[in-house]
């Protein structure tokens, strides 16, 4: 296994944010996490790259636990793709590649650094922009730039931390093919913290959805991807199609927030089924799911099946 | 895969086009300004109201260095040379390379273009230092070094304060820049303070102070900044790799670089800050120059530390000394302090940065 994680902990204080987490990410494998926004799904990729150090558990690389690694030779084998960031000074496209180099030389670049650079370079079709500075780059070329710079860093796991967040669709698109090609044809292992359910169930082999610092689901995309599940993670009615081009996730919640099946959304069990709603005095809450949200309905709803597949 | 890997690397080995002609502006500009500046050190010597050429200066530089005879007719001048301009051109560029070196450090560290060395109070605090010495002394009559050590003594100790809590708080920057920005308050309203109740001497004698000037310049004050800068400059471009994923990458990028970015950071933004203490103590406060010349440097041969340490040696050494002759020239015979001249260049080239190089200074 190229990358392996068992038992991962971390908090930031006494605030728990990963909560013994264990996968695997094959060889050649490109995984997805996903998760609601504040599942830990940052904490866990930069625990990983050591930009935090776990407070228990092990992470191993190729069999290589990284806790016993330096910095720089935990550098050597995990790479990491932070979102696109605004440099306060400006750099060319070159330069900015051969950052990725630093965990590999002393004080200066050698032939070796250089060849690696240019070839990341043409790797991401950067070669007409080598020489442009970062500053005038689009937000999708930024980003391309930033994966060139993890790939000149020549790791064997590759991290990559929304990097698609605020790119329009075909950049999103773009970036995710060269990523599947990379670890396809370099045998790494990558691993994308993403929002975007469709694009990971399209573009990744493995799925692992993270909820409250947890691991909800972990497998193939057709696996995990399970409307139950999703319904819980992202308190969200959904709708989980398996066709031939995969899987495909819809939310079945109209602009009004009411379900096709009319009810209000947090009336929603986790299981598809909707609860019943009951007033109670201003400011309680009465819920029985796994859900925080209070009940708002003023009439308890008639329970009805929201059709899970 | 491997093969593919290998197959790419033997296609890709000289560099390229682009990289080699980058390399070579880089040398070109790098040794242009050491020429430059070994010049402009050259000719500033020969400024002033007591007529020196060129062929002067030479030969007394190669007297003192080599040895031989002066004539009788030569000896003023002689004198001139090396107990009075030698010194003072040299401290004015060594200062000037000093205060460009902690600017770098320091707007690399902070990831932030617009601080200067003075940014974390170190400043205010050398000024009170100084005022602090003259009230206890009552006089105007003091000898250089007790200034000079009161104005050390208490910058380096607000540094180490700024750097202690900084680093309580995980050196965040935002708490770093605040806590300057609380030091400088505290130290003008004690220096204030202590003006309101200086006499007549002593307050003459603490505003004075606070010109930054390199009029006294004595070859102890320059071999000492000198030597510190000397020193300081292959120290940080140890780092520069370090620096440049700091600055460019972030934090949490340049840690995944492998960079130790907590302990780098508090090591240079101390040694910066002693680079500043230093100077500003045999100096007083000269402002800009730690601003101005890391951006007139970046503009000059980009923003790659390991170009861009030794080039900001350079410029600001340079931007001090052009700014030291504009003051002995404009109103000679009087001599307006560097401190006061440097801001008026400064200020101005600094304005038009800002306005044409919006990228740069983004």
């Amino acid at each position: 296994m190229s990358l392996t994680v068992d038992h991962l902990s971390f908090s930031y204080g006494t605030r728990k944010i990963l909560d013994d987490l264990s996968f695997e990410v094959a060889p050649g494998a490109f995984c997805a996490l996903l998760g609601p926004n504040g599942s830990g799904k940052s904490t866990l990729v930069k625990a990983i790259a050591g930009v935090h150090r776990a407070r228990s558990g092990r992470v191993a690389v190729e069999g290589r636990e990284t806790a016993g690694m330096g910095r720089r030779e935990l550098a050597k084998v995990v790479g990491y793709v932070p979102q696109a960031g605004d440099a306060p000074f400006d750099l060319s496209v070159r330069e900015a590649v051969m950052l990725g180099r630093t965990p590999h030389f002393g004080l200066a670049p050698r032939a070796e650094d250089r060849a690696r650079v240019e070839e990341s370079i043409v790797r991401m079709g950067l070669e007409e922009l080598a020489e442009r500075s970062m500053s005038e780059l689009s937000g999708g070329q930024a980003q391309r730039a930033l994966i060139a710079r993890a790939l000149a860093q020549d790791t064997r796991v590759l991290l990559l931390d929304e990097p698609t967040s605020a790119l329009d669709l075909r950049y999103q698109i773009e970036t995710l093919q060269l990523v599947r090609q990379i670890t396809r044809e370099e045998g790494i292992s990558a691993l994308i913290a993403i929002h975007d359910l469709n694009h990971a169930a399209r573009y990744c082999d493995q799925v692992i959805v993270l909820h409250d610092g947890r691991i909800t689901a972990d497998g193939a995309p057709a696996e995990a991807l399970s409307a139950p599940v999703l319904r819980t993670v992202y308190e969200v009615d959904v709708e989980v199609a398996v066709g031939e081009e995969g899987v495909e996730v819809r939310p079945r919640v109209d602009a009004e927030g009411f379900t096709r099946t009319g009810s209000r959304l947090d009336e929603l069990e986790a299981d598809g089924t909707v609860r019943a709603g009951r007033i109670v005095g201003a400011g309680q809450t009465v819920h029985s799911g796994q859900t925080a949200r209070s009940v708002r309905t003023e009439q308890p709803a008639a329970t009805s099946t929201a059709a899970a597949r | 895969m491997t093969t593919t890997l290998q197959r790419r690397r033997a296609e890709s080995a000289p560099a390229p086009a682009p990289v080699r002609r980058h390399e070579l502006r880089t040398s070109i500009i790098l040794v242009a300004g050491l020429v430059v500046s070994v010049l402009a050190l050259l000719v500033s010597v020969t400024i002033g109201t007591a007529g020196v050429g060129l062929g002067d200066v030479v030969h007394s530089i190669r007297v003192s260095i080599i040895g031989g005879t002066i004539s009788a007719d030569f000896a003023s001048s002689y004198a001139v040379i090396t107990q009075l301009r030698l010194p003072r051109v040299l401290l004015a560029f060594a200062a000037g390379a000093a205060l460009s070196v902690s600017g770098v450090l320091m707007q690399g560290l902070l990831r932030n273009p617009l601080v200067s060395p003075f940014t974390l109070g170190v400043s205010p605090a050398a000024a009170f230092g100084a005022a602090l010495v003259i009230t206890v002394a009552g006089t105007n009559q003091l000898p250089a070094w007790a200034t000079i050590a009161g104005a050390m003594v208490m910058a380096l100790a607000v540094s180490a304060l700024v750097l202690g809590i900084a680093t309580a708080r995980r050196m965040a920057v935002a708490t770093l820049l605040l806590l300057g920005i609380a030091m400088t308050q505290i130290f003008e309203a004690l220096t204030s303070a202590l003006q309101f109740t200086a006499n007549e001497n002593t307050l003459q004698a603490i505003i004075r102070w606070t010109f930054g000037s390199v009029n006294d310049a004595a070859w102890r004050d320059v071999l000492i900044v000198g030597i510190v800068t000397a020193v300081a400059l292959p120290v940080t471009l140890w780092f520069s790799k370090d620096l440049n994923a700091i600055a460019f990458a972030g934090d949490d990028a340049a840690r995944s670089f492998g960079v130790n970015v907590g302990p780098v950071r508090v090591g240079l933004i101390a040694l910066s800050v002693a680079l500043a203490a230093i100077v500003v103590s045999f100096c007083g406060i000269i402002g800009f120059v730690g601003l101005v010349g890391p951006h007139i440097a970046r503009l000059a041969i980009g923003a790659d530390h390991r170009h861009l340490l030794p080039f900001a040696a350079l410029s600001g050494g340079l931007l001090l000394l052009v700014a030291d002759a504009v003051g002995r020239t404009v109103i000679a015979p009087a001599v307006v302090p560097v401190g006061i001249v440097v801001a008026f260049i400064g200020g101005p080239v600094f304005i038009y940065l800002i306005l044409t190089r919006r990228n740069t200074l983004k």
